[in-house]
């Protein structure tokens, strides 16, 4: 900022105005582009409800409504976690990989010591994942892109591996009872990604560590400069993430009943697609737990439409592909018009 | 880069071109991986002597020869500082296109018909990330699923077969003793060679590779170039899915599923840094060698197929965190 030093005390008021002006422009910048993500998720999402509702058979029907409800609950939650790692400049490609191998050895975990250590084995696993991730990304300095692209792969294999490629069986019912028991009508996936949503919210939204992340993923260097210990906000979100896709699988695993090595393969796609369509920029520092909550939805209601229309699966990536260019265009477009709205008064 | 990064030697003044020395001197730094190469070789050949059977050779080669000819063209997007996760896509639509036409028209049309698919499928790429402005690597990861959506689409999900003999022989002849894909693949590094050091268009691409902002304020053509790259990039793609088409005599939507990773691994481990700036075609053959050969040693030696993945993945981070290690040394130095 060249303003004291260059302004001596004569066009102190100069200043002061040019700062006012500034400041204004900046807060119009931001409406704009709360506007743009708040559209960018809220408009689909009406539109694909109101598709769904009139032209969709049996799209309101109980069941229906359970499964789309489970389905974006475990999208949710992986999204928070990916959310996070946006929002730090990441991003989290072995997401998908990492929930196979949680589902899968929680499955086995459960067939031999029990539902909740079962659950809490595959949390953990996908913890542990998170943090190999993080570890990679902090410690050997290699790109998050490439390096989890690198441990989706690995991810993969070791899945594969412990499966033997082999289906698992869970046996235990009440494990299985999970996905589908519902509380008060709701079913308890969606309740748990409710809780954790909230719980994100407010980690991203009023704790310290909320505003790290912020710093981080706003200027990595300002925030060094600060005192923020980068790598440790970076480490953690890895690892947050690779959690979350422990919880997402262990759902997944008693949604499903029986888990084999290839299960929530292009996860990964999903996930990235509603975090920017829920408005969290690429470009780092804009965490926004709703609108990844509000996407996920929309995404399990387009998901599910397509299923009830009987349109072939294929045409579901199409979906999914264009929903991604959609979600990124708008994230684009958005930043420049900020950028526009700035350079273009400024200079 | 190495060499003279380890030599405290004052730089002497060079043209602008590189010297025949320079290059070789280069070339003797990147050795070591060629070293590697050949251990492997000798190692897998003591273990499994089946190894060096002519057979298992030409498998071999073919191998390196479809990552390879894919590698080449990243070996370019790589060195411009981008990235394209869509291979698989490409390589799927442009054999399926392949293996549709083949049946009414000449092996010539079909495969110049799976090219143009290929540049297209690359301009896409290309236009979504210079004009939309998306990074390269989630963009591509969007286009990946569209193009295999439509791949599956245009199939129903099936096998196209290939039943024109004429073309599996094209494809998978010998020219003396090495198969025609390898041929094509050692002729295409050469032309990504002299692409990237003696062209406009190559000296551009490194340029906006290693700093974009410099670029565009020296006025060069960076928009332009990089839609070009993704085209060029395309092209090959689509080069290495008509030999694949004719290796496996069918097409599918998923034929090259996960094949990024491969290419991706090959050129980065070849030596071309992800940052961009600089591109080695050599080391990207070398690459290519190497994972085919690590890939075949791990069928000879009764391995589960699933530890390729482990092995892929570990190997391509490895080799980015010793550059990213040996890199940041380097400008220690440099700024000390």
């Amino acid at each position: 900022m060249p303003d004291a030093t260059l302004a001596p005390g004569g066009t102190a008021d100069l200043v002061a105005d040019e700062r006012a002006r500034s400041a204004e422009l900046a807060r119009r910048a931001d409406s704009r582009r709360q506007l743009l993500q708040n559209a960018g998720v809220a408009v689909p999402f009406l539109i694909v409800l109101v598709l769904g509702l009139t032209v969709v058979p049996h799209f309101a029907s109980g069941s229906n409504i359970t499964n789309m409800l489970v389905n974006a609950a475990i999208l949710a939650i992986v999204g928070y976690g990916m959310t996070l790692v946006i929002a730090v400049r990441g991003i989290d490609l072995s997401v998908g990989s990492a929930q196979a191998l949680a589902a899968c050895v929680a499955a086995s975990a459960v067939n031999s010591a029990g539902p909740l250590v079962g659950a809490l084995v595959g949390i953990a696993v996908g913890a542990g994942l998170g943090l190999a991730n993080g570890l990679v990304v902090t410690q050997l300095r290699v790109p998050g892109f490439i390096a989890t692209l690198s441990t989706m792969s690995v991810f993969r294999g070791l899945v594969l591996l412990f499966t033997g490629g082999a289906p698992i069986m869970i046996a235990s019912t009440s494990f299985k009872s999970v996905a589908t028991a519902s509380l008060l009508g709701i079913p308890v996936p969606f309740l748990v990604a409710v809780l954790l949503g909230a719980a994100a919210w407010f980690a991203f939204d009023r704790m310290r560590f909320g505003k790290h992340v912020v710093a981080v993923g706003g200027s990595p260097e300002a925030a060094v400069d600060t005192g923020i210990s980068v790598n440790r906000v970076v480490l953690l979100s890895y690892l947050v993430s690779g959690a979350a896709a422990g919880i997402g699988g262990v759902l997944l695993a008693s949604q499903l009943g029986v888990v084999n090595g290839s299960v929530a393969a292009g996860l990964e796609l999903q996930a990235i697609a509603i975090v920017v369509l829920g408005g969290t920029s690429m470009a780092g520092g804009r965490p926004r737990v709703v609108g990844t909550f509000v996407a996920a939805l929309l995404l399990s209601m387009i998901n599910s439409g397509l299923n009830l229309l009987n349109v072939p699966s294929f045409y579901q990536y199409v979906a999914l592909g264009a929903l991604l260019v959609f979600a990124l265009s708008i994230d684009g477009a958005q930043r420049a018009a900020v950028r526009r709205m700035l350079e273009g008064r400024l200079s | 880069m190495t060499t003279t990064a380890t030599t405290p030697a004052p730089v002497p003044v060079q043209d602008e071109r590189p010297r025949v020395a320079e290059v070789l001197k280069q070339f003797a730094g990147r050795q070591y991986l060629l070293g590697v190469l050949v251990v492997l070789c000798v190692a897998v050949g003591l273990a499994r002597p089946a190894f060096w059977g002519s057979g298992n050779l030409s498998n071999v080669l073919f191998q390196a020869s479809f990552v390879g000819l894919a590698a080449c063209g990243m070996t370019m997007l790589i060195a411009s500082g981008l990235l394209d996760l869509s291979v698989g896509g490409t390589i799927a639509v442009a054999s399926i296109a392949v293996a549709k036409v083949l049946p009414s028209t000449t092996i010539g049309a079909a495969v110049l018909l799976a090219l143009v698919i290929g540049a297209v499928l690359g301009l896409v790429n290309g236009l979504l990330v210079t004009y939309v402005k998306i990074a390269p690597f989630i963009a591509t990861l969007g286009t990946l699923y569209l193009f295999l959506g439509a791949a599956f689409i245009w199939t129903d999900g099936k096998v196209v077969p290939i039943s024109s003999s004429n073309y599996r022989a094209f494809t998978t002849g010998e020219l003396g003793p090495l198969p025609v894909p390898f041929v094509v693949f050692v002729v295409l590094a050469v032309v990504t060679y002299l692409v990237l050091q003696r062209t406009y268009f190559g000296r551009t691409l490194r340029a906006f590779g290693s700093n974009e902002r410099a670029a565009v304020l020296a006025g060069l053509p960076v928009n332009r170039t990089k839609v070009a790259v993704f085209v060029v990039a395309g092209i090959c793609f689509a080069l290495s899915g008509v030999f694949m088409a004719g290796r496996l005599s069918s097409a599918e939507g998923n034929m090259a599923m996960g094949f990024e990773m491969d290419v991706i691994a090959a050129v980065v481990v070849g030596g071309t840094a992800l940052r961009g700036g600089r591109g080695t075609a050599f080391g990207t053959v070398v690459g290519a060698l190497l994972f085919a050969v690590l890939a075949n040693a791990l069928n000879l030696l009764g391995v589960a197929s699933y530890w390729q993945y482990v092995l892929t993945g570990a190997v391509l981070v490895a080799a980015i965190a010793v550059g990213a290690r040996r890199s940041s040394a380097a400008e220690v130095r440099g700024a000390g």
